[in-house]
């Protein structure tokens, strides 16, 4: 099994190891191989890899000119995205970071060190700090006086190599709560020069987006106890750790009933794996989130049942909660297969639908083909080996996606709180820049 | 028990004096039968030989306190061949130990089980859960289930024929009862809301099944059981054509006639059957209808003629309400298919097939799309048949519903059953695709055509998915990985592991029997990685709390998603169903 070669393995614990020493060319090489030969495949892990890329590029790039940036970072981002149109959130990254630096340009222009109120309409980082479930718009607030408090720390163009590649080392992200608070220090340690360094300001900014991935799945489960009450019956779909954490935070204090379907046949050892607590062989998911405790664990009944009995089991659920591959800016979504026939039979019962999903999965792209989202996956996981002769014979499909129309869906959940899918449109403009929404 | 039967004789010689020693001679075996083996009954049954007609005549007297020694007794005495007579053995000894089980489970009070002295009372403490003494007895005897007892209580007529019954089925869910108390702990691997459905556990093996049930229907339980009877109308079919063989092989009994006896005679094969797997709508129509047929026989009729009447009865059944009801829907169906239509259809409805095929006969141009499920893959075998005969097959499963439908231009679904509130009652999923169906973006609706022979039509209704249904193990739902290894070496780790067992097991013996113990546990360990291969992360999911396995058979779809029934009397709306099933009982 090649789990004996472990971190050898093609992936994102291979790809973030090889990040520090490979030239960076050499990395944006690897990373699009590994999107394309699908070697990186959750929404969550392309995000990281590309964040990670992205901060490599910049800080490789000996340039402080916003232009500059912005064409270099875009002409990473279209490579990325060609080798993976479908993986989303590999185009959303990109276009955050280029709208870090068009503020950051503009910040530069204008010269202004106080900009809270521009800030808060272009910070596309999240704000931290929202374990506590603030209003969204103090805490942005909050986030963009932060950001400018930190504007005054620039860091010199010459020296500061050694300093990236501090911060590029993939072991800062574990200290998840002291990487911006180290870096601030440091760069204040290094930097006493009065002229501003846009490519400190979108590193820094690049860095609070890693961190964002980090915590995203711990913002959303701080919502959880709004919307699961005492003795609910919950449906949930496939192995998302997003909604595993959602639910395992609310396990803590109240009793509820969970039904799984197993999301047969892509997911299904994952999604049992998470179900019985044993370990998934999957190395990409191979976290310290995975480590976690089952739902079990916590004295939830946990019911796994085939997908097909979803419409058996859909009067008896009072609430469904969903994972999801990415979110599209009309608040329709792209989820594993399986899922719109769950949301369908949820409304047909009248049940609400809840998403769970970062910010970072919502997307700006409209969906106006919606086949082209759809990616198709390994005929064999359908018929095994053994039913070999048929595949002669017959089309065999395995669809990996669907797409789930945004009527279907009644909630959003997002590490910035709950929207209903109409507002999403107003959430995707807060995070991208018009410029940007086609790379 | 050989040790203990000697003992049984001994105060047997005085025993010209009934009921107590024949009671103690049955009862110390049941004691003694935890822990005797069967090889041990053997001698038994032949030291009970000789006294069998002296035991037989006692019987006579004393029919209701020693009835479970007398049916064993009368049994050897009928079935002479020597199989038949191992098998009551086996039987006997399973019933003895579950009859234990029960005793234990259903409570102490019941008193000290050690004393030959003290067995009656605890017979009637057993009994006692019931109603009375008598009816303890009563209750014993169907269980027994032999015909010649049946027919010696069963002087009263129809009335006492359906005393036992009642009386067998209220045993039978006795059996249940003490066997889920026993298993308390399995408790909280029902999912709660459909513990109504969690009955007994399906059988395992023939072992326990009364001796009356005839080998026929035996292998159609297990056939059934396994899903290689599988399908409403095929299990039907099956059914009916073993109690053909059944009434084929029948005798009526002295004192009796056989429109009396034959029912209940069948009701043994039935019970046997439904706790192989549930009765399907279809074989319990088909039963009622049978019963019907027996019952209108006139009892002046000569048993031949009777039975040739029944056997015919089958047939005429067999070919108006399935075979050539299935060519007049298949017909009528394929006349739905147009050149250039898609048609999905879910998991492998025969009649659906059918359809297919003699539409694609018909020179139809169409494409299908299979929507196969878990843990059955029905449709698998719908797809290479379909394959084979040249349509072209589109398969996917559960999760590509929404992209099958996009495509389709008509669904065409079997069923399991049509309830009277004009629900489909079919395999679980079904619901799903109607739905789609239904539903699909855009507010183009697909036809959804349900094919079901009026056979499959009951009054009863269902309202959802929950109160009735069908529960079938959950470790079926436990994947079986495709195997690792494709070649027939060994495993590795395996051998390793063999050569350990060998070392372990043949220490003592020579090089060759080293050897040989090698082989063996290479042997096992092979099928141990195997089951290693098999294993998934919840191969263990019974030990681990709060986990859960659900694996239900069959849901219902609301009528508002069926368009049309086709039925062999005509295609109809769902809303029809009450009515027709009307008509044909009628009939």
């Amino acid at each position: 099994m090649p789990a004996t070669s472990g971190p050898l393995t093609p992936g994102l614990a291979s790809f973030l190891k090889t990040l520090r020493t490979n030239p960076i060319d050499t990395s944006i090489d690897n990373l699009i191989s590994l999107l394309k030969r699908r070697q990186i495949r959750h929404s969550r892990s392309c995000a990281t890899a590309t964040a990670y890329l992205l901060r490599g590029v910049i800080s490789a790039s000996r340039t402080n000119d916003a232009n500059k940036l912005i064409e270099r970072v875009q002409n990473v981002g279209r490579r990325l995205m060609a080798a993976q149109p479908r993986e989303m959130v590999v185009g959303n990254i990109v276009r955050r970071v280029l709208g870090l630096i068009r503020d950051e340009a503009e910040d530069d222009r204008e010269g202004d060190f106080n900009l809270s109120e521009a800030g808060s309409e272009s910070q596309p980082q999240t704000p931290r700090g929202l374990d506590d479930p603030t209003d969204v718009l103090s805490a942005r607030h909050d986030g963009s006086d932060r950001g400018a408090s930190r504007q005054p720390l620039p860091a010199l163009t010459a020296a500061p190599i050694s300093m990236f590649s501090l911060l590029s080392h993939p072991d800062t992200e574990n200290s998840l709560p002291g990487t911006p608070v180290s870096a601030s220090p440091s760069g204040r340690l290094l930097g006493h020069a009065p002229g501003k360094d846009i490519r400190a300001e979108v590193l820094d900014g690049i860095s609070e987006i890693i961190d964002e991935l980090t915590q995203v799945d711990d913002q959303i489960a701080a919502y959880a106890l709004d919307h699961i009450h005492s003795n609910e019956i919950i449906l949930t779909h496939t192995s998302s750790t997003t909604v595993q954490k959602f639910l395992l935070k609310a396990a803590a204090k109240r009793k509820f009933t969970v039904i799984h379907a197993e999301a047969f046949p892509n997911n299904h050892e994952a999604t049992h794996a998470t179900v019985s607590g044993a370990n998934p062989h999957d190395d990409e998911l191979l976290s310290t989130e995975s480590f976690q405790k089952p739902l079990i664990a916590l004295g939830i009944t946990v019911i796994l049942i085939p997908d097909s009995a979803v419409f058996a089991l859909m009067s008896r659920v009072n609430k469904v909660i969903l994972g999801t591959h990415s979110v599209l800016a009309n608040g329709g979504l792209v989820a594993s297969a399986g899922t719109r026939v769950i949301a369908r039979a949820a409304k047909v019962h009248q049940t609400p639908v809840v998403v769970v999903s970062g910010v970072y999965k919502l997307s700006p792209v409209y969906p106006f083909d919606f086949d082209s989202l759809i990616e198709y996956g390994d005929a064999s996981k359908v018929i095994s080996y053994e039913d070999g002769d048929l595949v002669d014979q017959i089309d065999v499909q395995n669809p990996l996606y669907d797409y789930v129309p945004a009527e279907l869906i009644d909630l959003y959940i997002t590490n910035l709180g709950g929207h209903a899918p109409s507002y999403l449109y107003r959430i995707v403009s807060d995070h991208y820049r018009k410029e940007d929404i086609s790379v | 028990m050989t040790s203990s039967t000697p003992t049984a004789p001994s105060p047997s010689p005085a025993a010209a004096a009934a009921a107590t020693p024949t009671t103690s001679t049955t009862s110390t075996p049941s004691t003694a039968s935890t822990s005797s083996k069967p090889t041990k009954q053997q001698p038994s049954s032949q030291s009970q030989k000789p006294s069998k007609s002296a035991t037989k005549s006692k019987d006579a007297a004393t029919a209701a306190t020693s009835a479970p020694a007398a049916p064993a007794d009368s049994a050897t005495a009928q079935l002479t061949p020597a199989e038949l007579k191992k098998r009551a053995k086996a039987e006997k000894a399973a019933r003895r130990a579950r009859e234990r089980a029960e005793r234990e489970s259903s409570g102490p009070a019941g008193g000290a089980p050690s004393g030959g002295a003290a067995t009656p009372g605890k017979k009637d403490g057993s009994g006692g859960g019931g109603s009375a003494a008598g009816a303890s007895g009563s209750k014993q005897v169907p269980r027994r289930g032999s015909a010649q007892n049946a027919s010696q209580n069963g002087g009263g007529g129809s009335v006492s024929g359906a005393v036992p019954a009642g009386g067998l089925e209220k045993s039978a869910g006795g059996g249940g009862g003490g066997e889920s108390k026993g298993g308390k702990k399995a408790d909280d691997k029902n999912v709660a809301v459909f513990g109504h459905l969690y009955g007994q556990q399906r059988r395992t093996t023939v072992a326990g099944a009364g001796k009356e049930v005839h080998p026929a229907v035996l292998a159609l339980g297990l056939q059934m059981r396994d899903y290689v009877v599988c399908g409403s109308s095929a299990r039907c079919v099956a059914t009916l054509l073993a109690f053909k063989r059944v009434i084929e092989a029948y005798t009526t009994p002295m004192g009796t006639s056989l429109p009396r006896h034959l029912t209940t005679y069948l009701s043994h094969q039935i019970t046997y059957l439904s706790t192989c797997r549930p009765l399907s709508i279809s074989q319990g129509n088909a039963i009622r209808a049978l019963k019907l047929a027996i019952s209108s026989i006139d009892p002046s009729t000569p048993e031949a003629e009777a039975k040739a009447f029944l056997g015919e009865f089958i047939d005429s059944f067999i070919r108006e309400k399935i075979t050539v009801a299935d060519q007049v829907i298949a017909s009528s169906a394929a006349q739905k298919i147009q050149d250039g239509d898609v048609i999905v259809t879910f998991a492998g409805s025969s009649i659906v097939k059918q359809t297919l095929l003699l539409a694609h006969k018909q020179g139809k141009k169409f494409r299908v799309s299979i929507i196969d499920s878990r843990p059955l893959f029905e449709g698998k075998s719908l797809a290479r048949t379909l394959a084979n005969a040249g349509l072209d097959v589109q398969y996917s499963l559960v999760h590509g519903i929404s992209h099958a439908i996009k495509a389709a231009s008509k669904v065409f679904l079997g069923a399991h059953a049509m309830t009277s509130n004009g629900r489909l009652y079919s395999r679980v999923g079904t619901a799903l695709v109607a739905m789609s169906a239904k539903e699909r973006a855009g507010g183009v609706e697909v036809p959804v055509i349900v094919c079901c022979e009026t056979v499959k039509f009951t009054d009863r209704v269902a309202l959802d998915s929950i109160v009735v249904n069908e529960i079938a193990d959950a470790d079926e739902l436990i994947t079986a990985e495709p195997m690792q290894q494709l070649t027939g070496l060994p495993d590795p780790a395996a051998v390793t592991v063999s050569a350990a067992d060998a070392k372990k097991g043949g220490g003592g013996g020579g090089k060759s029997a080293a050897a040989a113990a090698a082989a063996a546990a290479n042997a096992a360990a092979e099928s141990n990685t195997l089951a290693q291969n098999v294993s998934s992360p919840l191969t263990g999911w019974k030990e681990s709390a709060n986990l859960q396995l659900l694996n239900i058979m069959y849901d219902v779809t609301p009528a508002e998603y069926v368009d049309m029934v086709v039925t062999e009397m005509g295609s109809l709306p769902p809303s029809a169903v009450p009515i027709v099933h009307r008509m044909s009982t009628n009939l």
